[in-house]
């Protein structure tokens, strides 16, 4: 997927974020303080910085305006207004203030992602492809038919992958917020596209909790 | 006030002044008026003595009493006018001898007297003018005679008059000069007054750096000065209001801090277990953070709860040998330091201490933990108790990395870390320096740092009350 860059000097939650994304199908690259962050940068192509604004050696601020150019997520402790003003003022694609959730994260980061990455996006698993631009499905490169729901669906268990998601959750996602409907929805959905796309395998059920796609 | 005091020093000085000019015109004015009776009685006394006794030799020769009277009244008449005076005759009661007199008809009647020696003094009032008139019989034989006697005394009376109306305009005059100085004097003697209020007004707005200029040595700059002292008090108790304030609220947004990032990593490895885990290995790694973070935060927990309780109770001081609480301190540590290879020494020239034992023991353990993290692998620290201008010192060395002086004063101070980023590389909650500020107050004791960049720290443990 994308090469994110984690900039944080908390050594559990880089490691946190980095488990995370990595889970999601992104490459990570790791800094734990401003002077590496601006080494590591030089010598590497990364699509987004996910930067601590506290960090030993140079502030996430100074480090921002040395990488001038690179979509960056601020993530900090800090969360008085003034500094988020200050941080996305500087031209932050993001702020994100700890403590937050990974699936916040994630979404935050995909949104960024789909945001600035150029290429058109798709995804490929087993005889499977997904072409996001266009929103159409293939298996063994024939078409299959898709509802719109089951396509957003589809399309939210991709970008969270081997990640699981209750189903309260993926109604949020896929459908909208303020959908009343039933969370038997979600499984009926379910059904139909582990039949139609022939992922039985893929798509799991995690007892008590949901759904998971995995990779 | 000013106004008050302005308007009742002038019209207490109006009327002292204008009743003593008062005064001193009527005064002038009676005694005049009564030298001028005095004179009268006696020039009347003198014409009626002579106008019988000339009389009485017109009669001797020949002429009868009744033209007598009227040719001596016509010289007398004629001799007096020119000195002011007028004389009128009458016999009981009938005015004589007078027809040629114009004026004279504008006088009264003179009363009649009855016994001889009497003789009436009063006031009268002819033509506009004022007399003193004396009114008596001519002696013996001739007293059917009555020789009224007009003395003018307008003269006296208009100059009196004029006199007070110069004497009332200058009092004008100086009133308002008065009035002007008045007002000049008071502007000066209220100005502290009206500065003070300024500057009060000014504090009450928050501009706690007014001072009022002092001058001289009176009771106002006495108050002034007291006023002035009261100003900088205020400041100086607001200034370490702020400070206080301000400390409070780097500690609250610092255990925030402490507070959040243990949270966020064991929130998030919940989750990731919950949802991403797949194999055991995995499941171990997140809960070992899981395990870590909850200590710290269990570490910050009782370090508060320490810091409480001390600030609470009251310490039980004991004497305490050295060599005991030295023995103890190096027993706790030396595992640690023999697995960095840190050398520790330890001396003392005095043998007894003061002290809460089990207190000081973790005060001296938390400081030389604190300078092993300063200097790492193979470092040096000196424990020594010495006696510096008669008070017992403890004193910490290192020869670690140091730090600069703007860190030095908040290195005490709940959370505070040298480096910005907060990071716990070294370990810690960051309230071990603000646990053992707590222990040195709590023994009456100054615990104070020194330190150089790159060559090592001294923390001074000066007990100042023992």
């Amino acid at each position: 997927m994308a090469t994110i860059f984690i900039v944080e000097d908390e050594i559990p939650i880089h490691e946190l974020i980095r488990r995370n994304l990595q889970a999601v199908g992104h490459t990570c690259l790791s800094a734990f303080d401003g002077k590496e962050a601006i080494q590591i940068q030089a010598q590497k192509e990364v699509d987004l910085i996910l930067l601590d604004i506290m960090l030993p050696e140079l502030d996430g601020f100074e480090v921002f305006q040395q990488l001038r150019g690179t979509p960056t997520i601020f993530l900090t402790a800090r969360s008085s207004l003034s500094d988020k003003v200050k941080g996305l003022t500087l031209g932050a694609d993001d702020y994100l203030v700890k403590p937050f959730e990974m699936l916040e994260l994630l979404a935050r980061v995909d949104a960024v992602l789909r945001r600035t990455k150029r290429e058109g996006k798709s995804f490929e698993l087993d005889a499977l492809r997904i072409d996001f631009e266009r929103r159409q499905v293939f298996l063994h490169e024939c078409p299959v038919e898709c509802t719109p729901k089951e396509f957003d669906l589809l399309e939210v268990l991709v970008t969270n992958r081997n990640i699981a998601l209750s189903r309260e959750k993926l109604i949020e996602l896929a459908w909208d917020f303020d959908y009343a409907g039933d969370t038997r929805t979600v499984d009926v959905h379910i059904q139909k596209l582990r039949k139609k796309l022939d992922m039985e395998n893929r798509i799991k059920t995690v007892y008590k909790m949901g759904y998971r796609l995995e990779v | 006030m000013k106004s008050r005091t302005f308007l009742l020093t002038l019209t207490l000085f109006l009327l002292f002044f204008y009743s003593g000019i008062l005064l001193a015109s009527v005064v002038t004015l009676k005694s005049n008026l009564d030298s001028s009776k005095d004179r009268s009685l006696r020039e009347h006394y003198f014409i009626a003595s002579s106008y019988a006794k000339d009389l009485n030799a017109l009669e001797k020769r020949g002429e009868s009493a009744e033209s007598g009277v009227v040719s001596l009244y016509r010289s007398y008449f004629d001799f007096y006018s020119k000195q002011k005076v007028i004389l009128t005759i009458a016999k009981d009661g009938r005015s004589i001898a007078n027809d040629f007199m114009e004026e004279s008809h504008a006088f009264p009647l003179s009363p009649v007297i009855s016994k001889k020696a009497e003789r009436l003094v009063s006031m009268e009032k002819v033509e506009n003018k004022e007399y003193i008139s004396v009114a008596g019989n001519l002696p013996a034989p001739y007293d059917m005679y009555t020789l009224v006697y007009y003395y003018d005394v307008s003269a006296i009376i208009s100059a009196w008059s004029q006199m007070t109306v110069t004497l009332f305009g200058m009092g004008m005059l100086f009133s308002a000069l008065l009035a002007i100085c008045l007002m000049l004097v008071l502007n000066r003697v209220f100005k502290p007054l009206q500065q003070i209020r300024t500057a009060s007004k000014n504090i009450a707005q928050g501009q706690y750096g007014n001072r009022i200029e002092v001058k001289g040595h009176d009771e106002l700059a006495e108050m002034a000065e007291s006023f002035n002292h009261m100003a900088e008090e205020i400041q100086s108790q607001i200034q370490q209001l702020a400070t206080a304030a301000q400390q409070k609220q780097q500690f609250v947004d610092n255990l925030a801090h402490e507070l959040r990032t243990p949270l966020t990593a064991i929130y998030g490895y919940a989750e990731y277990i919950q949802k991403v885990v797949r194999t055991e290995e995995d499941k171990l790694f997140a809960t070992n953070f899981i395990m870590s973070e909850s200590r710290r935060l269990q570490n910050i927990a009782y370090r508060l709860l320490d810091m409480a309780t001390l600030r609470e109770n009251k310490l039980e001081l004991s004497s305490v040998g050295m060599d005991e609480l030295l023995r103890e301190v190096e027993q706790s540590l030396s595992m640690k330091a023999a697995e960095q290879n840190i050398s520790i020494t330890y001396e003392y020239c005095f043998d007894r201490l003061e002290c809460d034992a089990d207190l000081l023991h973790s005060l001296l353990v938390n400081l030389i933990d604190n300078a092993m993290k300063a200097c790492g692998q193979d470092g040096v620290i000196r424990v020594v108790a010495s006696l510096e201008n008669g008070y017992k010192v403890i004193s910490v060395q290192d020869n670690g990395r140091g730090m600069g002086e703007d860190h030095l004063a908040h290195i005490t101070e709940a959370f505070y870390r040298v480096d910005a980023s907060r990071s716990r590389s070294g370990g810690g909650a960051g309230l071990g320096l603000a646990l053992c500020q707590q222990i040195a107050v709590n023994h009456g004791a100054q615990l104070s740092f020194s330190s150089e960049v790159g060559r090592g720290t001294t923390a001074k443990l000066t007990f100042t009350s023992c």
